[in-house]
């Protein structure tokens, strides 16, 4: 596997730069280098700038495995091609950890909500996320067409049936399950 | 105008006959009015330059024909000022390659700032940057954090949030245990070895005969009388720095002052009840504070549940079917809800009257119930004191030991066999499942923390309790008990060692072959069963008891704190290998945000039941005379005003001014109308948001009627401009162009016109 080659080492500068564009760590920027290159890529490449990874391949990532947005993670992430390179990479992993705000997680959360692409979450939108969320499991039209009701109900202030990005930051900075008070995880990861 | 009144379906297409909302064209794409709205633009300059230059492909041909009413977006980050902090770079949310160019422009941009400006600029990064390494390293430190994340890998954050929970009590217990420790324990043991000069408590003349307290020989030991020592705090271990009746000094002489050791010994208690409270509070304020500002004070709203039901951190196939599979039961459950909720709202009179004498007659049961428990403890208790007092020892000494422990016993065996009663019983009450559960919860956490309250008051009633005037000189039965305060702080010694050995007990003999006959022997019993699933809520509320058990003891056991510490460590690793090797994934979902709040709440219910024991303790009951610090006052809290008392006079009297009904009565005054100011205020906000919600549904509605309109002219335009381009060819480019301003006008026109049309 290459383990006579002598592994490309980021240099200080390129790291410091990546901390100060990024929210992540010292520790976790060369961590996550690691990780891209000699476990996804399986690659003895000596610069960084040629490897790009397939869509495919990042959503293998543990995190991302089970997922079940996780194409919509990548497309919103990945480059025009849907491939990553190292950068799209660090981007990816910096919003998903613990120390980017609330709400830099809030805009990238209403990109990868959004479906269709329409930049708004309308109601096609919310019934993707929620067939999501349930998987297999069966719930009757009905149910998901009051479930989505609901949901406007609560986070529509306008009256339009559809979430702009300020009305769904709205909803969304209120839900306790969202935002890191303390302990909480969720659309965190390491 | 609710939503109910337009129905729709989009995966069968149909859209409402009413067009007030419709925005979508007919082919579902989005209207192009809609797009150069400025706060369209405004989000689509924000996503990468990649994204933006598909969608801008996709959109010109739309915009080809109304590029004339597109506005000019501003945009411009780089221009905001040159003070911005570097820090603000990547709080954008651009690509890499975005945010690269922009440090550059800023970069050129900054470099012409004043000397004192950039230093200034300079400082703030290197301190900023200084501040996140040492954040980084810190982390390190914390304890458990790999545990945790391995725990929240498998099980998800409900259960995390338990393990969370005992790392915070980990934690305060310890510093319970350093203050005791530092202020009462560390100046007697210094004394003791002879250092420092150190007075000792004298017991006035007239109490002489209250202050034998002798050991009372044994005769011949068995091996097994130091197990019971051990396990029940007598004996040998009575006269330890572990229980109240060593520290009997007075005061400690350092080279200047004088330490005064009841006073630092009461103003410790004070101060570690204190302390939790602060703690408990500032940690559950965080949960509350979003619900405060909302209208309606609910934590589980739709929105939360569905943008942030999935757990990201979840990487285990078999957690994220299980995940899938409670996210779809919630959402039923609630659905459920709001139909029963609504079938409430609906009830007639009758059915009301009826409910409610059920409720009634229902919770009397459950009153009675709590009430025979409680008889049952404090019969148990006095037996077990009165078996203790007649120094019987059997040939047995588990029976022995048995009857030492009968209250813990009592105990818990009522808080094994109540919670399933209260399951049953509930049934027939008929509230909605929410509301169901939180109310078994609570009925359990009160007869779970009241027992120890009634344990307390048993032993005082004992106490206190003088067969023909014993206890008339020194206040207290002073033959049985020559030193009480050390006989309470052993009681609370055996609940927590009892507690210990019951949740390992629970974990080795009941979960362990649980498992073994459920996953190795394969019959219709054991699928009935079914594997072992972490009940949070039973096991918040063990160890919320044995905190409640601590802080009471506390004042009595000093060195509990340090056993309460080490008993919660010893916990999480047998929970985790439990949860581990045991348990499968929750089906039924418990919410991590409310689930802090409820922890949170348990444990304060706890401490104020704690407060009381020990509140009347200090206050009411006469303090031994035998030993400990407080020989020489009437009551433990005789202390404050015995050294109030020895300062300054001008001092003195501001104390007891505080302490008067000339000062309380206005200060309650002022209090209340604080409160009033506040909840004054509070409500004049809702209004004002309230207020604000109408009008943005209106400025909606206006903003939709408009691109309506628009579009409609457009329309009507666009075929009259056809019309013009159809015209044969030998008509000149003057008419042409008349026919063209014609339509111009006419689409001016027609805005005018429908615009006076009503809504």
């Amino acid at each position: 596997m290459g383990q006579e080659v002598s592994t490309y080492v980021l240099p200080n500068e390129e790291i410091e730069e990546y901390q100060v564009l990024t929210f992540l760590s010292r520790q976790e920027i060369i961590s996550f280098h690691h990780k891209m290159f000699m476990e996804l890529a399986n690659s003895e490449e000596p610069h960084h700038g040629n490897i790009r990874l397939s869509s495919r391949i990042v959503s293998s990532l543990p995190e991302l495995k089970v997922n079940p947005f996780r194409d919509r993670i990548c497309m919103v992430f990945a480059d025009e091609d849907g491939e990553f390179s190292f950068d799209e990479f660090l981007e990816m992993m910096s919003v998903l950890s613990d120390n980017a705000p609330l709400k830099v997680k809030i805009e990238y959360a209403f990109r990868i909500y959004d479906f269709n692409g329409n930049n708004y979450i309308d109601e096609e939108d919310l019934w993707t996320v929620i067939l999501r969320l349930i998987n297999q499991n069966e719930l009757s039209e009905d149910e998901i067409t009051s479930l989505v009701e609901h949901i406007l109900e609560e986070a529509d202030l306008d009256n339009d049936n559809f979430l702009t990005p300020a009305e769904f930051e709205n909803a969304i900075a209120k839900a306790p399950d969202f935002f890191n008070d303390n302990q909480e995880r969720h659309f965190y990861c390491h | 105008m609710s939503r109910q009144d337009h129905p729709r379906s989009p995966i069968s297409g149909q859209y409402g006959e009413d067009q007030d909302n419709d925005v979508f064209l007919s082919d579902r794409r989005v209207n192009p009015f809609l797009q150069q709205l400025p706060s369209y633009q405004s989000l689509l300059k924000r996503t990468k330059s990649t994204n933006n230059g598909t969608r801008e492909r996709r959109k010109s041909t739309i915009h080809s024909r109304s590029s004339s009413l597109s506005t000019p977006v501003r945009s411009s980050f780089a221009d905001e000022g040159s003070d911005d902090d570097e820090q603000s770079i990547r709080e954008y949310a651009i690509s890499l390659k975005e945010k690269r160019k922009l440090r550059e422009k800023k970069k050129k941009n900054a470099k012409h700032l004043v000397g004192w400006h950039h230093w200034k600029v300079d400082t703030l990064r290197s301190l900023k940057r200084f501040q996140m390494e040492s954040l980084a390293a810190l982390s390190v430190l914390k304890l458990w954090k790999s545990d945790i994340h391995e725990i929240e890998g498998r099980f998800g954050t409900g259960i995390k949030s338990y393990f969370l929970f005992l790392r915070f009590l980990v934690l305060l217990n310890a510093v319970i245990f350093l203050l005791m420790f530092g202020f009462v324990t560390l100046p007697v043991a210094v004394s003791k070895f002879g250092i420092i000069n150190a007075t000792y408590t004298q017991t006035n003349k007239n109490f002489e005969h209250c202050a034998t307290y002798g050991v009372t020989s044994r005769g011949l030991i068995h091996f097994y009388h130091y197990i019971i020592d051990m396990l029940s705090g007598t004996g040998f271990l009575e006269r330890t720095y572990l229980f109240y009746g060593y520290y009997k000094l007075d005061a400690v002489q350092f080279v200047d002052f004088k330490y005064n050791v009841p006073l630092a010994y009461l103003m410790v208690t004070i101060a570690y009840l204190f302390i939790s409270l602060v703690w408990i509070v500032r940690r559950s304020v965080l949960g509350f504070k979003s619900s405060l500002v909302h209208d309606e004070d609910r934590f589980q709203t739709y929105c939360n549940k569905i943008f942030a039901g999935w757990d990201f951190c979840i990487t285990d196939p078999e957690t994220a079917r299980l995940k899938h599979n409670s996210l779809h039961q919630e959402l039923k459950t609630d659905l459920e809800e709001e139909r029963i909720r609504k079938r409430i709202a609906a009830r007639t009179k009758g059915e009301k009257i009826r409910i409610y004498l059920i409720r009634f007659l229902i919770n009397s049961v459950v009153l009675s119930l709590l009430v025979g428990c409680f008889y049952c403890v404090y019969k148990a208790t006095i037996y077990s004191q009165e078996y203790i007092r007649s120094g019987v020892h059997s040939t047995y000494f588990l029976l022995d030991l048995a009857t030492e422990y009968l209250p813990s016993l009592v105990i818990t065996f009522a808080n094994v066999l109540t919670p399933p009663l209260f399951d049953i019983i509930i049934q027939f009450e008929d509230y909605s499942p929410a509301f169901e559960i939180r109310l078994t919860l609570m009925r359990s956490v009160f007869l779970r923390l009241a027992s120890i309250t009634i344990l307390m008051f048993t032993l005082w009633s004992q106490i206190t309790l003088c067969p023909e005037g014993e206890c008339s000189p020194c206040g207290y039965n002073y033959k049985v008990y020559p030193c009480w305060e050390s006989r309470v702080g052993q009681e609370m010694y055996k609940l927590m060692i009892f507690d210990f050995i019951v949740i390992m007990a629970t974990t080795l003999f009941y979960e362990y072959p649980r498992k073994l006959i459920v996953t190795h022997w394969k019959c219709k019993l054991t699928m009935l069963l079914g594997q072992q699933e972490f009940d949070i809520p039973q096991n918040v509320l063990y160890i919320v008891y044995g905190q409640t058990i601590c802080w009471i003891g506390a004042f009595y056991s000093p060195l509990l704190p340090a056993i309460a510490t080490v008993k919660y460590f010893f916990t999480f690793y047998i929970k985790k290998t439990s949860l581990m090797t045991n348990c499968r994934p929750a089906t039924r979902i418990f919410r991590a945000s409310s689930s802090n709040f409820f922890f949170l709440l348990v444990l304060l219910i706890g401490l104020v039941l704690a407060c009381i024991p020990v509140g009347v303790s200090i206050g009411q009951i006469h303090s031994s005379k035998a030993c400990g610090p407080f020989v020489n006052f009437n009551t433990s809290w005789e202390v404050i005003p015995h050294t109030i008392k020895t300062f300054p006079t001008a001092i003195q009297r501001i104390v007891f001014g505080l302490g008067s009904e000339a000062f309380a009565i206005p200060f309650f005054f002022v209090v209340c109308l604080i409160l009033f100011y506040f909840v004054a205020l509070a409500g004049a906000h809702k209004q004002v948001v309230e207020q604000l919600r109408e009008q943005l549904a209106m400025e909606g509605r206006d903003k939709l009627f408009l691109i309506r309109k628009l579009t409609q002219a457009q329309i009507e335009m666009g075929t009259k401009f056809a019309r013009a381009q159809m015209l044969p060819s030998r008509t000149s480019g003057r008419e042409k162009r008349q026919v063209r301003s014609e339509s111009q006008s006419s689409l001016e026109h027609a805005i005018i016109t429908s615009s006076a049309k009503p809504v």
